[in-house]
């Protein structure tokens, strides 16, 4: 057997045996994932739900208190406006309505005064339930007039705005999938690789196993290797752990995820295989660059903050990633050459039905060149005396 | 057998200063003896031993490890030593069996020539009842076993101990020396490294003082006291490394 296969093998058995790395490199990502898409999930689409909420209401009854309380919105009823304030300064309110005597007169709108704090999202979100209700009672009144009128029920809304949307390349996924998945994949390929990559050299030096086998007849490029194959495995799982947590969540349509997910996964095989594609020279590239970490350092402990600080270079452009959407630069070739964010850039491009293989293949060349300028570097320090005397 | 010849390692400290912690060392070590290297902390002999087992280069000097130069074939040197030591542990997370099995793999070994190995060095050693334990949950003593089993599993010609007792207690250290005996008897050619007089006249049969990296002296432990005019070989010690002045003193003054 190779000599690189025996590190290989050994340093994978240990990693499966170690507690900390299985936690932060295979059920930190699924378990994130799953707490992520349940918790913010039934967050969201609860908040946004009228039914539960609470309106306070001063004066008259109104059709709209009816209509409103049919969608499941709880009516309390305050005694002033005053004692509304005082209700939303003490948070125990979150929106008064002031409802005032409809005109007798057909030409002036009955005002419906709604008090609120604008720093309260919740304040907001009911606000816009209220909103929607109220503008479904004016148009309804309004129609109703018309048609009284002799005029035909349409002339209410004189301009209407028909949407129509425009299907580009294959099916894609979902608006939180595109917009987060590449992110947390990107993420996940560097800190899953994290808890191992300081004991692969660092930890060997500072536990003393380092020297025997450095005196083994295995030539020191192949040690670099057999440790860096299994830390670019072990970034790959954990990247793709990531998406198994989302696609545990889809199957087992577990609570939250009909808000997060809607209309399922809609991962499509070319996106997972670019994801794939483009994800090799990737955890190449980051197995590389904590394995330099790891070989320079004294210990574990000065390695864990050499990685810590060179994990802003991987955070930075892999969160600029979430906000590429925004920007026309999703589709410029430069991006093509920025590691970290050609590779979210990519994955995002994919899921979003539009594979772009030109891109990905630049990102394999870039990422790739930069994995063997790294691997190379590691090699050399590995090479040196100071790997084993400097403690 | 291990020759070296004028052998020196010479460092640059943090603060620019050139340390010399070996400095023309010379010495022979033939077949079926042990070859003790005797020094305080800091003396030079952890040093020596790292450039014979290849893992640092010499700044001057040469030296051959079962006729095989250290500077031109390293790999080779690597694969005809057994090195053993009190400051290198096993790995915690795998099993005893796993450890020497890996270590056999990494010299060469592969099939049922590794498998007929681990069982000769598993049965020899006595590891059976723990082989299957982790290295974290074994006894000092256990890990010691495991450690000389790795060292012997390839059955390398030259072997060498960089103070293999350090910090073992009197059964250990004895289990460990009989172990040495052993080897030496089968033919090995042992550089016994340590700072313990008593380890020495015991096991040596021939001793190199070494201190700041250069050998105060050299031959038997009985030459060796003829030499420093001395009944002991702790008093030989003392007046052939830099305690010489000290006592010298001492002598003086009554």
């Amino acid at each position: 057997m190779n000599p690189i296969y025996w590190v290989f093998r050994k340093e994978v058995r240990e990693m499966m045996r170690d507690k900390r790395t299985r936690g932060a490199a295979l059920f930190g990502p699924i378990f994130l994932m799953v707490f992520f898409i349940c918790g913010f999930g039934t967050i969201l689409g609860d908040v946004t739900k009228p039914k539960g909420q609470i309106v306070h209401v001063v004066g008259e009854p109104s059709p709209l208190l009816t209509s409103l309380a049919l969608k499941g919105i709880q009516i309390r009823e305050v005694a002033s406006v005053q004692e509304g304030e005082k209700l939303i300064r003490q948070d125990k309110a979150r929106l008064v309505l002031n409802l005032t005597k409809p005109s007798s007169d057909p030409g002036k709108p009955q005002i419906i005064e709604a008090y609120f704090d604008p720093k309260q999202q919740k304040a907001q979100i009911v606000l816009s339930i209220v909103r929607r209700e109220v503008a479904k009672e004016s148009s309804a009144k309004l129609k109703s007039f018309l048609v009284e009128s002799g005029l035909p029920a349409e002339a209410s809304e004189p301009i209407v705005i028909k949407e129509k949307e425009v299907k580009v390349g294959e099916a894609g996924a979902g608006e939180f999938i595109v917009g987060m998945l590449p992110y947390l994949i990107v993420i996940w390929a560097f800190y899953g690789g994290f808890a191992l990559a300081t004991d692969l050299v660092a930890g060997e030096k500072e536990k003393a196993t380092l020297e025997t086998l450095l005196i083994s007849p295995v030539r020191r490029t192949q040690i670099v290797l057999g440790k860096f194959f299994a830390l670019s495995a072990l970034c790959l799982v954990s990247a793709l752990a990531s998406v198994f947590g989302l696609v545990l969540v889809s199957v087992f349509k577990l609570p939250g995820s009909a808000f997060m997910l809607k209309g399922g996964l809609g991962i499509s095989p070319v996106a997972g295989l670019i994801t794939i594609i483009v994800l090799l020279p990737t955890v190449a590239m980051f197995a590389s660059l904590l394995l330099a970490f790891s070989t320079y350092a004294k210990n574990s402990r000065e390695a864990q903050s050499y990685i810590s600080l060179a994990s802003f270079v991987v955070v930075i452009p892999a969160a600029f990633s979430q906000l590429i959407g925004l920007t026309d630069a999703g589709n410029q070739g430069w991006v093509n050459f920025v590691p970290v964010l050609n590779t979210a850039n990519n994955i995002r491009n994919a899921l979003l039905g539009k594979p772009d293989w030109a891109g990905t293949a630049t990102t394999v060349v870039v990422s790739g060149a930069i994995a063997a300028v790294l691997i190379f570097v590691v090699v050399k320090l590995f090479n040196r005396e100071e790997v084993l005397t400097r403690v | 057998m291990v020759e070296t010849d004028g052998l020196a390692k010479h460092f640059v400290d943090a603060k620019g200063n050139v340390v010399k912690a070996v400095d023309g060392v010379s010495f022979r070590a033939q077949p079926g003896q042990i070859f003790g290297l005797l020094g305080c902390n800091g003396a030079g002999k952890t040093t020596t031993l790292r450039i014979l087992s290849t893992v640092i280069l010499p700044t001057a000097g040469s030296a051959r490890v079962a006729g095989i130069d250290v500077v031109s074939q390293p790999e080779r040197v690597r694969a005809s030593i057994g090195f053993m030591s009190t400051s290198t542990a096993l790995y915690g997370r795998l099993q005893a069996r796993e450890a020497i099995e890996y270590f056999g793999g990494l010299y060469g070994l592969s099939g049922a020539k590794l498998k007929d190995r681990v069982s000769y060095v598993v049965d020899k050693l006595q590891i059976g009842e723990f082989a299957d334990r982790l290295c974290d949950k074994l006894s000092t003593g256990q890990k010691q076993r495991v450690n000389i089993a790795r060292t012997i599993l390839h059955d390398p010609p030259v072997l060498f101990f960089d103070e293999p007792t350090a910090g073992l207690d009197v059964v250990l250290s004895q289990t460990v020396m009989e172990f040495i005996e052993e080897a030496r008897d089968l033919g090995k050619t042992i550089i016994f490294s340590t700072h313990i007089m008593s380890e020495v006249e015991r096991l040596c049969d021939h001793v190199a003082i070494i201190d700041k990296g250069v050998i105060r002296g050299e031959g038997t432990v009985e030459e060796l006291k003829a030499l420093a005019q001395e009944n002991s070989l702790e008093k030989a010690f003392l007046k052939l490394v830099e305690f010489q002045t000290e006592y010298r003193r001492e002598v003086a003054a009554p």
